[in-house]
């Protein structure tokens, strides 16, 4: 007998009131991710940093054996905090992690808007902060991936080829710094993403938008500070603004020369645009007064 | 009592769009009528937790409107009235992914998501992706998403619009199927009158954002009018003008037949009587076949 026979069934199991209940929205979201076009090759390709700091460090306990290739700099392959913060705040990386967000963070909530899902997400018992946490974790996972994972992994393999724990003496610190700025810069990432696919319901609007602000911002910068040669322009930067504050962090010298508070204030102010719009944009029904 | 609602009242900016709605609604399936724009999806945004009314409260299966709707919407179904779904899905992921959203474990809604598709008749597309669906199919992919985990109540917010007609009688029968199982209760907006006659035993008819009239629809039928179609002849609007100063709504169609909305105090012989004074022929009179679509007209004041 087909069930269309049989008529309408009950199900026999019993709905759980999970911790986690945002935890299917992240799932399928990564999962809706890798099935992009390209988006494997720009997440792979955002871990060469990564492997390339791993090459360095391995060369650095290794020296006698690569000098003909290190010759008269082997000052570069200094393993110190300063290592690691080039590692977190280079332009490359910082542009791949955006380039993370064009692929997986442009239709996060664009294409819900678009396709009127959030009143599916909402006649569930879904509040608005798991909704929220659910459309995030699929960034941080991303993000935590090409941060804080080939962070500690670096740490851990500088103590393994030094064979001491001489650098972890000297730098007791340093794995809390790497697991804070991780966490800044996965976070200013997220909010920053999410605030800008909010904003609009057509997910190449959204792309383009989180690819120019970030650009454009920088290209701000360099334009005016080219004109007036005030470092407080570089504020206009969200790049420089990372870096400013990843140089505070591990514990080296800023490039300009303006408090690293200021920078973080910037992207903390991100973050509040970011919560207050999604909490006026996500919801059930819109809602016009 | 599974919904009980209590002086409701929610605008949109200036415009009024609940005001001062009562509900007590008993099991079964029961109908929302009204026209556009009467409240009736405000109603159930509200009833789900959406939108939090202005003034007054209620429950839904015992849980606070305003303070337990994360409790409601566990063992609510709701199926809206536009279309939507998550992009890059195929049914079968859709549905179970909303199963899990709503707290069942992962193997389980993706063993019911298959059964509910069966159920609803996408059992042969049920891989395609979901932007390939024609309107009809994603009405009843709305369908399913609303049931798959079994709620207690569902709320069918315009559930036959944009379908063929083979398709409404399919999704009808479907609804019919599920609120005929004592536990589930159906809820069901819609301004299709015929749909509401068919698969509901009770009916709430909103006008201007307040219920003009609720009921059994067998009931409300009986006690709220009496409806008689007439011919006449010769004295023909001084005869009509008569009955409408006694409080009768007249309304003609265009065969020149009269129906005529006797008020339940008056006497339909005071009709004859008025005729003969007024030297107007009787030609046809019979009490008329009363439907769903006249108490609407009645209360609502549309025709």
């Amino acid at each position: 007998m087909t069930i269309k026979e049989k008529g309408y069934t009950h199900w026999e199991g019993r709905l759980k009131n999970g911790k986690f209940p945002w935890w299917p929205i992240t799932r399928y979201g990564i999962k809706l991710t890798f099935k992009k076009k390209f988006f494997k090759f720009f997440f792979f390709g955002t871990l060469l940093p990564a492997l390339v700091y791993l090459v360095g460090i391995y060369v650095s306990e290794r020296l006698e054996d690569f000098k003909s290739m290190v010759r008269e700099s082997p000052a570069l392959l200094n393993i110190n905090p300063g290592y690691f913060k080039s590692y977190f705040t280079n332009d490359f990386l910082l542009f791949m992690m955006v380039m993370i967000l064009v692929f997986a963070g442009g239709g996060l909530i664009s294409d819900d808007l678009k396709y009127n899902s959030l009143q599916l997400y909402f006649s569930r018992p879904l509040r608005k902060k798991d909704y929220f946490f659910g459309k995030a974790s699929v960034l941080v996972f991303f993000l935590l991936i090409v941060t804080l994972i080939p962070g500690l992994i670096l740490f851990i393999f500088k103590l393994i080829f030094s064979g001491s724990f001489k650098f972890f003496v000297s730098y007791p610190w340093l794995p809390i710094s790497v697991i804070g700025y991780s966490f800044l810069v996965t976070a200013f990432f997220s909010f920053y993403a999410l605030l800008i696919s909010s904003l609009s319901k057509n997910r190449r609007y959204v792309a383009i938008l989180i690819f120019s602000t970030y650009v454009f911002s920088d290209i701000l910068f360099g334009i005016f500070y080219g004109i007036y040669k005030s470092p407080y322009f570089s504020l206009l930067s969200l790049k420089v603004n990372l870096q400013q504050v990843g140089a505070f962090i591990f514990n080296q010298k800023m490039q300009y020369s303006v408090s690293w508070i200021y920078s973080f204030l910037v992207l903390a102010g991100v973050c509040v645009l970011a919560g207050f719009t999604l909490k006026k944009r996500i919801r059930g029904v819109e809602v016009v007064k | 009592m599974s919904v009980e609602v209590r002086d409701i009242h929610f605008s949109y900016g200036k415009v009024k769009a609940l005001d001062g709605v009562d509900l007590d609604l008993p099991q079964g399936a029961i109908g929302l009528l009204g026209p556009n724009g009467a409240g009736k999806s405000t109603l159930i945004r509200i009833l789900l937790g959406f939108l939090s009314p202005d003034r007054g409260g209620g429950k839904v299966l015992d849980y606070d409107i305003k303070h337990q709707q994360t409790e409601i919407r566990r063992y609510v179904g709701y199926m809206p009235e536009d279309d939507c779904f998550i992009p890059g899905m195929d049914a079968v992921s859709f549905t179970s992914y909303l199963g899990e959203l709503s707290g069942m474990p992962r193997q389980e809604a993706i063993k019911r998501a298959h059964e509910v598709l069966f159920y609803v008749g996408l059992e042969e597309s049920r891989y395609r992706m979901l932007e390939t669906y024609s309107g009809g199919m994603k009405q009843r992919l709305k369908l399913a998403q609303a049931i798959v985990h079994d709620p207690k109540l569902i709320f069918l917010d315009e559930p036959t619009s944009g379908l063929d007609p083979q398709g409404r009688s399919e999704i009808l029968e479907l609804i019919m199927d599920i609120s005929s199982k004592k536990d589930i209760q159906v809820l069901i907006s819609s301004h299709i009158l015929p749909d509401i006659e068919l698969t509901c035993s009770y009916v709430v008819i909103l006008n201007k954002g307040k219920p003009a009239a609720q009921g059994k629809i067998s009931d409300l039928k009986e006690i709220k009018y009496n409806l008689y179609e007439m011919r006449i002849k010769h004295e023909r609007e001084k005869f009509l003008q008569v009955l409408r100063d006694m409080k009768c709504r007249v309304e003609e169609t265009e065969d020149q037949l009269l129906k005529i909305y006797i008020p339940p105090d008056l006497d339909p012989q005071e009709i004859f009587r008025i005729a003969s004074e007024g030297k107007t022929q009787i030609r046809h009179f019979v009490k008329s076949q009363t439907s769903l679509e006249d108490l609407f007209a009645e209360v609502v004041g549309v025709d």
